[in-house]
């Protein structure tokens, strides 16, 4: 029993090596059991800061005199100038489209990621800040008119390509992956997580497209020289943005 | 009328209103997309990504170079220890190996070792590469599948059939008896042969009866032997009209004879 037993094993583990029947007696190489093992990562230059988890944020900024504004569009539509880059983390969640985030928004991430991140390996950052644009509202059952509504909330624009919360320390991806593309999903724009290699990553093969586009019509060429009088139907912001950009929408295919 | 009216409510297709009523001022909805115009969906289908063609694979353009492989020590000792059994047996029998057990191997080696043969294993590899380069390359189709050498210094091939016959799971393919490639067929013959101090002694044996009967002939009466010499010359006349290179042949078996 024992014989059979051992015999079985050994026709599971011996290796093959390409000599014919004489020679398998001597090249026999047991690889069961064997295992390589990754070098892990070298977190030697992590410093974990004072205060690792996200901060609460105001709800309402103090201005001493608040104002209404008007709605500004302008502040989520096309790419985002700042806060593009990674600043001290290793992981983020990028926004890939413009919006609003409320104070319930960063309400929920502060508590989801804060709960559910080890504060003695991890530490999270916000890369937006506090509630500033005013929105106003009339009242509930008020007839229209006699001007502008009261401020009603305060929200914090975005646009596309903004990192939101940036995650770092001694963990890997997949320790806190889960985490925030829970938090990504809730956002009211879409969003995704990114380490610092993928979000190069994709600005790398943005730029490779860009150049081994076979096409030999872009939107750049037709729209900046105007042919056809395109300009006409064509918003301004697409001789910058050449058509990746539609208001608030980002067209990742585009180049 | 009703023609006029028709044309006008359902306008021909391909046709483009001239004047299209468009409501200015700011609509603040960013919920949804806009319907974008016609002329700008037209342009962003005219300027999408195109990839580049796919280059052809590595593989496809040139002929995949085939690594100088490095001969490993086990090897080359091999290639040795094959040169020195083609050196120096005189005797090199390929068999082909048709799955015998390790016990009737085990007797077949005794039975061959009470005979000096040996029974020698080496992997295809190393033969081709062997016969390759050696004057035995003609050896070469001999090994395929499973193969057997029987090696001896001396040429035992009887010796060698007859252990064969009793175990007919190994099938002889050919061999090499001295620096002769002989089928089958060949090595049998070569088996019925008689050794060659026997052929030695014929051939001797032989040579002494000519000399004999040349004297025995010369000691005959002299009338006899000029007879035997007149019928030699008419022979040779006769013969050299017709086949001069008859008539050269002719003494010679006769003086043999």
């Amino acid at each position: 029993m024992l014989s059979i037993l051992r015999n079985a094993f050994l026709g599971l583990t011996i290796r093959n090596t390409g000599y014919s029947d004489v020679l398998q007696n001597q090249l026999k190489v047991f690889s069961a059991g064997l295992k390589t093992y990754d070098i892990p990562p070298d977190y030697s230059d992590v410093v974990l800061p004072e205060k690792p988890k996200l901060k609460l944020l105001n709800k309402v900024p103090n201005f001493k005199k608040a104002r209404k504004e008007m709605k500004r569009l302008r502040d989520i539509q096309g790419p985002a100038k700042g806060a593009t880059a990674f600043s001290r983390g290793q992981y983020a969640i990028v926004a890939l489209g413009g919006g609003y985030l409320h104070w319930g928004h960063l309400e929920m991430m502060r508590l989801t990621i804060n709960r559910r991140m080890d504060p003695r390996t991890t530490f999270a950052r916000w890369r937006i800040n506090a509630p500033y644009k005013p929105i106003t509202r009339k009242g509930l059952g008020q007839r229209m008119g006699g001007g502008k509504g009261a401020i009603d909330h305060y929200v914090t624009p975005v646009k596309c390509g903004r990192l939101i919360v940036e995650v770092g320390g001694r963990i890997e991806l997949g320790e806190v992956e889960g985490v925030l593309s829970e938090v990504a999903k809730k956002l009211p724009f879409p969003a995704k997580v990114v380490s610092r290699e993928s979000l190069e990553a994709m600005k790398q093969e943005h730029a490779e497209r860009e150049a081994n586009n076979q096409n030999p019509w872009t939107f750049k060429q037709i729209v900046q020289s105007n042919m056809l009088g395109l300009r006409k139907v064509v918003s301004p912001r697409d001789l910058h943005n050449h058509g990746r950009y539609t208001g608030k929408f980002f067209n990742p295919d585009r180049v | 009328m009703a023609a006029t009216l028709c044309s006008r409510l359902f306008p021909r297709p391909g046709w483009l209103p001239l004047a299209q009523s468009i409501r200015h001022g700011s609509k603040a909805v960013t919920r949804h997309r806009k319907p974008v115009h016609i002329l700008k969906k037209k342009l962003m289908a005219i300027t999408e990504y195109i990839p580049p063609k796919p280059s052809a694979p590595p593989g496809a353009l040139a002929p995949p170079t085939r690594k100088a492989e490095q001969e490993s020590g086990l090897v080359k000792l091999l290639k040795k220890d094959l040169q020195t059994v083609f050196n120096e047996c005189k005797m090199v029998a390929v068999v082909h190996n048709n799955a015998t057990n390790s016990e009737d191997m085990l007797i077949l080696k005794h039975r061959l070792h009470r005979h000096n043969i040996s029974i020698k294993f080496f992997p295809h590899q190393v033969m081709r590469s062997f016969l390759a380069g050696s004057r035995y390359r003609n050896m070469e189709p001999l090994f395929i599948g499973q193969t057997a050498l029987f090696v001896s210094k001396e040429p035992k091939v009887r010796e060698m059939l007859q252990v064969l016959r009793g175990t007919p799971q190994m099938v002889l393919l050919g061999a090499l008896i001295e620096n002769t490639l002989l089928s089958q067929q060949g090595v049998v013959g070569y088996s019925r042969l008689p050794s060659l101090t026997s052929v030695q002694g014929e051939l001797v044996s032989g040579l002494t009866m000519m000399t004999s009967q040349t004297v025995s002939m010369l000691q005959h009466h002299p009338a006899h032997l000029s007879a035997l010499l007149q019928q030699h010359l008419k022979q040779q006349q006769t013969g050299g009209a017709t086949e001069p290179a008859a008539t050269e042949d002719a003494p010679k078996a006769e003086e043999a004879a």
